[in-house]
């Protein structure tokens, strides 16, 4: 073991230039690429975190578009809901109407075919009252209630409307024609007279009559003027009786002829 | 056991300087690194290769270890502190060559490098602080230390070059023996401890290197740290 001086000055020389060619050529540029990776993973670092950054607010950005979205979509489905419920209430009134009309229809058609069987129901009656009334009446008829329509004639004949008694007498100085007297019984000469002078009376002139018997008068007279019909009979009240039953009921009953006219008149 | 096998021979002489193996094996050593770096310089790359991988890793690792023990001065510290490192390692694992001898089992390089250790202390202390306040150290806690500093500075420069050369030396000298006396394979288990107690002696002197550059560097701090907390 010695020490040499040589040695000794050339190994610190030696290591002097092992430092120098280590520093230039190893430290420096591995530092340098160490460095520069450093920083790029810093910058890639740092863009991460911007771009998370940014991430983070398309996330909140979406987010609120979605809640956005989520907003318009109730408020269009509570449109809708309004819009439906309002259409229902429109139906269900149109509906409403339309029920309201079939159900007054029906009362009404239903009131109507109640009108009309009553109706039927009363022509029936009056028809079968009618026909009671004939019966009584033609078991009951006589001269003596033939003299009492006589009488009751005489006396309403001068109690005529003037109107009347001006159409009859016009009547009669135009169509100058016999006067038939119609009688369920035979008539007595006294009646006949009485009976003649009240009609002259009545028509101012002096007329010719027949009389003729009619059994189907059942009692009292029919005396036929021109067309103008003065009817003192039972028949003819009992079909008068029926045809005004006929008529009141019928509201919108049929037309009347000149004959029925002057049958209503001459009733009076 | 010939002079040669126990100890570096002059080879030739270059004026008045002698030439030794140890100067040689040296040469060679920092060609092979130089040539090295030059190569791994060239071929640099952001995505590292496996051998850039491993280059950078050394470089990491020895930073990590400077910054450890003086964090402020790893930029200083780290072109003395890694090629020491890294020159020890390769200098303690060329005597497993056969016909090479480390460098380090001849005191004249252990006692360079520990100059040189000596030196570097000094040198970062007086550029880090000044000369007036690095020396003042010397006197600190009290003047009545100063030569206890001066024999401390002499014993630890002396027991650095030493305790590698002794290492380094007692190794090859005991797998020398055991080749002589016991045959050609015999010595490969003192070969592996050979491997182990050069990356280990390497690792404290290098350390120790560090942890006394770092003194003298932070001798000041640590004198101002002692003053605040004492007022």
């Amino acid at each position: 073991m010695e020490l040499s001086g040589s040695t000794f000055l050339l190994e610190m020389i030696n290591f002097l230039v092992l430092i120098w060619l280590l520093q230039r050529f190893f430290y420096k540029p591995l530092q340098a690429v160490i460095a520069r990776r450093r920083a790029g993973i810093e910058q890639q670092l740092a863009d991460a975190q911007t771009m998370k950054q940014q991430a983070q607010q398309l996330q909140s950005q979406y987010e609120n578009r979605l809640n956005h979205w989520e907003q318009e979509r109730q408020q269009a489905r509570e449109t809708l809901q309004q819009e439906l419920n309002r259409e229902r209430a429109r139906q269900e009134a149109v509906l409403q109407v339309s029920l309201d009309q079939a159900r007054e229809k029906a009362r009404v058609s239903l009131q109507r075919r109640e009108q009309a069987l009553l109706l039927q129901l009363e022509q029936q009656a009056l028809r079968q009252a009618s026909r009671f009334a004939t019966r009584v009446l033609e078991h009951s008829a006589g001269p003596e209630l033939e003299s009492r329509l006589l009488a009751l004639l005489l006396e309403s004949l001068p109690q005529l409307a003037s109107e009347q008694r001006q159409a009859l007498r016009e009547q009669e100085a135009e169509h100058p024609e016999p006067v038939e007297i119609r009688s369920a019984f035979a008539l007595e000469s006294s009646a006949r007279e009485q009976l003649q002078q009240s009609l002259q009376q009545l028509l101012d002139r002096t007329i010719e009559c027949h009389f003729i018997e009619d059994p189907a008068l059942l009692a009292g007279l029919r005396i036929s003027i021109g067309p103008w019909l003065l009817r003192a009979s039972l028949q003819d009240e009992l079909q008068s009786f029926a045809d005004v039953a006929l008529a009141t009921n019928n509201s919108v009953g049929p037309c009347h002829g000149p004959d029925s006219q002057t049958q209503a008149a001459a009733d009076e | 056991m010939a002079d040669s096998e126990m100890f570096a021979t002059v080879l030739f002489r270059l004026g008045p300087l002698e030439i030794t193996g140890t100067v040689v094996t040296t040469w060679g050593i920092i060609v092979l690194l130089g040539l090295s770096a030059r190569l791994l310089s060239r071929r640099l790359q952001l995505q590292p290769g496996p051998v850039q991988l491993l280059a950078e890793g050394i470089v990491t690792t020895i930073e990590d270890a400077i910054r450890t023990v003086a964090p402020d001065h790893v930029r200083l510290l780290m072109p003395f502190i890694a090629s020491l490192w890294i020159f020890l390692v390769v200098a303690n694992l060329a005597g497993l060559i056969p016909g090479l001898h480390s460098p380090t089992r001849d005191l004249s390089a252990t006692a360079a490098l520990a100059i040189l250790v000596f030196l570097s202390v000094h040198l970062f202390g007086i550029r880090s602080q000044g000369l007036k306040n690095y020396l003042r150290h010397y006197l600190t806690p009290s003047p009545i230390l100063l030569p206890f500093h001066i024999i401390s500075e002499i014993t630890r420069t002396i027991a650095l070059a030493v305790r590698l050369f002794g290492n380094i030396m007692s190794l090859e000298t005991a797998a020398l023996l055991i080749l002589l006396v016991a045959g050609f394979l015999a010595p490969i288990p003192i070969l592996m401890l050979h491997i182990i107690e050069a990356l280990v002696q390497a690792y404290i002197f290098g350390m120790l290197a560090l942890i006394y550059v770092a003194g003298g560097l932070q001798s000041q701090q640590l004198r101002q740290q002692s003053k605040g907390e004492s007022s």
